[in-house]
């Protein structure tokens, strides 16, 4: 079901799919990304797409950089990313909307509102206001295609990258889409003209004159854009609305007149004082931020609501229902006193494993954006911060030079997100002295986003073998001169040299190496099982939260009664070190 | 068929949401009606509750079912069937796997399993129909092919024919696994209603 190169008439696609279909068949060159929730299907789309060079970059920034060089060689290029990752791309943005392109050059951004997957829910519409480039909202699949498109050829006519904002829902939602052929464009190659593309501030001054030109022809433009437009209903209600809403819209009050914005930066102004006339009441419906609202009412236009809207989470139909005034279905309480069940660290994980050497430790853990974050919840709790992609290191250095505090304290981060944005960190550890402790969760794999190849796993983005990033030699070029490498199933070894480290007067890495358990499927495994006449009953094997071993403790009893799942067991043998009587053994056939 | 059909899949990450919705939906999508379907990745996933949902018809707009609208809800988990309950229709069903899976992390403070599920499942919905996927998953040659068991019982519950159920499975699945989903399948369509 996902893209291919063969055109069938339709599919159903996510619009994650339906973005890399459409810019497969706008002849896009190189395709570059970072994982991430809820984009990263777009470049693995991508990946089986013939003609298209499709790579993982190490993070954000590098990807738009390596989109921006191949648009400027005259490619069409497209970069894409969830909300936060624009954040790390947001450098190169700002001045690449001076530079502008030669090949189209299309920036994906999978905004994340209610969180599913994220650290925050920032509304990235605000970036194509800030960075001046126009930005297409499509609310569906078929757009997902129809606005990608749409945007490679806005971005040549305009000479502007071009911001293509999706959200979860419909990034994650599958619709029918129409296919297409490729259209090819060769690359023109790279033309020297340094008044484009080389930003001294004598180029720049002139090319922001540009920018600003550029975005009062693009208003023009948006007045007769296809992608905004008037549908006609019922005139004592008019909403305007952009993105997934359109649809909850049409859902909660089928009848009413819409103005619906495909191309929400800039607005077209008349065209919305025009249906802002046409109708009694006037609605704004959009997710998080009142980014529409604050515009049309800045125009002077009344709106018949207050700020009732949330500004927090996603919406949905019911939302948009009761906002609008529709009639609701009296809907039914959610069944009281259920226990909850969060997202858990896998059976036979390597991260749960060092989390249970730090818990032991009682050390400060400075946290980082991975699996491993999950230690947060009971019973681990072994995660004391977590800020962004990279913070970790960073946070735990500013934490001692804060307090003097060394000697119990850790910094916690993944294999990929260290080469993301852990290793300039490290560099300052060394250089300003600090005595950190980096100890690198390696499964060798982007593992939350679905296993995503990165440089330390030696594989391209299509699988095919590359040169290799080693951890270790890396970490001793930038000058930590205590760097170990350690398996973190053997507890004792690891409590050891975490506990050297600790006492180190100088940064220490410890990469913690364990292959994602996920992708050793195919390993013989032999599970555990507890051994009832010589267990004591401690329960210190459920300390370490693994889904395998269930607590089966009557009411009442102090004594705890564990057993082993069989079907969950990942024979990783954790537990049979942490016992202390013995009581857990391989199942040997 | 005017009205948009909809159907929640509810369960536990890892047990095959997100096919079991991919194969609903293809098969609306063979037998000619617009189909909308979403459903939740990354962090949602590992062994958390999931919840995925399809709806077809001749003209779809929300990718989300509006509260108190789903027709059919198929719960992979007992617990997780009884979570989602209250968005059934009034006279809507429910197709529950009659397994029980508690939750890996139990916070502290949170409720224990409540072993009246069943019973409170029954309390909520006119029409519950229990099935022992996961044995007749077994029988057909693998015990992880419980949800294909359900597509089998949901299949005669939705006006899509046969064919585009069995063109779905074939479209889905490695074609290494469609002879055991197909049996699978089989064994749940021709479950008798309990």
């Amino acid at each position: 079901m996902s893209t291919t190169a063969r055109p069938a008439a339709r599919a159903l696609l996510s619009g994650d799919e339906a973005i890399a279909r459409g810019a497969f068949e706008a002849g896009v060159r190189v395709a570059t990304a970072y994982p991430g929730t809820p984009s990263t299907e777009i470049l693995e789309a991508l990946v089986a797409c013939p003609g298209v060079r499709a790579q993982w970059a190490p993070n954000e920034k590098v990807a738009l950089e390596v989109a921006i060089g191949a648009s400027l060689a005259g490619a069409r290029a497209i970069a894409s990313m969830k909300h936060v990752g624009l954040n790390v791309a947001s450098d190169p943005l700002m001045t690449a909307s001076y530079v502008g392109v030669r090949g189209g050059l299309v920036i994906v951004t999978a905004d994340d509102p209610g969180m599913f997957s994220s650290q925050n829910e920032q509304d990235n519409r605000h970036y194509a206001r800030l960075a001046k480039v126009p930005m297409l909202e499509p609310s569906d699949s078929q757009e997902a295609k129809d606005f990608t498109i749409a945007a490679f050829e806005l971005s040549e006519q305009f000479d502007t990258p071009v911001l293509v904002r999706i959200t979860t829902r419909v990034a994650h939602s599958n619709s029918l889409v129409e296919l297409g052929e490729r259209a090819e464009h060769e690359p023109t190659g790279f033309v020297c003209e340094p008044a484009k593309t080389v930003m001294v501030p004598g180029n720049a001054r002139r090319r922001h004159e540009l920018v600003e030109a550029r975005t009062e022809q693009l208003a023009e433009y948006a007045e007769h854009c296809p992608f905004n437009r008037i549908e006609k209903g019922d005139r004592r209600i008019g909403v305007i609305v952009s993105g997934v809403a359109h649809q909850y819209v049409k859902e909660a009050k089928p009848r009413a007149s819409i103005l619906k914005l495909g191309l929400t930066h800039p607005l077209p102004r008349k065209l919305i004082r025009q249906f802002a006339k046409s109708v009694e009441k006037l609605y704004v419906v959009e997710e998080l931020d009142p980014y529409l609202e604050d515009q049309i009412k800045a125009m002077g236009i009344k709106l018949a609501h207050g700020p009732s809207r949330p500004r927090t989470g996603e919406l949905n139909p019911d939302l948009v229902a009761g906002f609008l005034g529709a009639r609701k279905r009296a809907g039914r309480a959610p069944a009281a006193g259920l226990p909850p069940r969060p997202p858990a660290l896998c059976p036979g994980c390597g991260h749960r494993a060092l989390l249970t050497v730090l818990k032991r430790l009682k050390v400060f853990v400075s946290g980082d954006i991975g699996c491993y974050t999950l230690g947060v919840q009971p019973p681990l709790q072994t995660m004391d911060t977590c800020i962004c992609m990279g913070a970790a290191i960073g946070v735990a250095h500013g934490v001692e030079k804060a307090t003097g505090r060394t000697g119990d304290m850790v910094a916690v981060i993944g294999d990929s997100t260290f080469i993301h944005s852990g290793i300039t960190p490290l560099i300052d550890c060394v250089y300003n002295q600090s005595s950190t402790t980096v100890i690198i969760l390696d499964n060798e794999t982007v593992a939350m986003t679905g296993h995503q190849n990165h440089p330390g796993t030696g594989k391209t983005a299509a699988g095919e073998p590359t040169n290799r990033l080693v951890l270790e030699e890396l970490c001793r070029a930038v000058g930590v001169r205590n760097v170990s490498v350690v398996d973190p199933y053997d507890l004792k070894q690891t409590e050891a040299v975490v506990k050297e480290a600790l006492a180190a007067r100088e940064p220490s890495v410890i990469i913690a190496r364990r292959r994602c358990v996920l992708l050793d499927r195919d390993r013989v495994r032999h599970p555990y099982r507890v051994e009832t006449e010589r267990c004591v009953g401690c329960g210190r094997c459920l300390m370490h939260g693994c889904p395998a071993i269930a607590d089966r403790t009557p009411e009442g009893s102090r004594k705890k009664q564990v057993a082993i799942v069989p079907e969950l067991c990942a024979g990783c043998g954790v537990c049979a070190e942490i016992c202390p009587s013995g009581a857990i053994s391989e199942v040997r056939q | 068929m005017s009205r948009v059909t909809n159907i929640a899949i509810a369960g536990v990450g890892g047990q095959g949401i997100i096919l079991a919705s991919d194969i609903i939906a293809e098969a609306a999508l063979w037998a000619g009606f617009d189909v909308k379907k979403n459903e939740v990745h990354g962090m949602a996933q590992r062994g958390g509750s999931v919840v995925s949902e399809i709806r077809f018809g001749r003209r779809v707009h929300s990718p989300l079912i509006p509260d108190g609208e789903v027709d059919v809800l198929v719960a992979l988990e007992l617990l997780e069937g009884l979570r989602h309950v209250h968005r059934l229709r009034k006279d809507g069903l429910v197709i529950a796997d009659d397994l029980r899976l508690d939750p890996a992390v139990r916070p502290p403070g949170a409720p224990p399993y409540p072993d009246d599920v069943v019973k409170r499942l029954r309390a909520s919905a006119e029409r519950v129909v229990l099935v022992p996927a996961g044995e007749l998953a077994g029988r057909a040659g693998n015990a992880r092919a419980a949800n294909t068991v359900l597509m089998g019982v949901l299949s005669r519950h939705l006006e899509l024919p046969i064919e585009a159920w069995k063109g779905s499975l074939q479209a889905c699945l490695r074609p290494s696994l469609v002879e055991v989903n197909l049996k699978a399948f089989e064994l749940g369509r021709r479950r008798r209603a309990a």
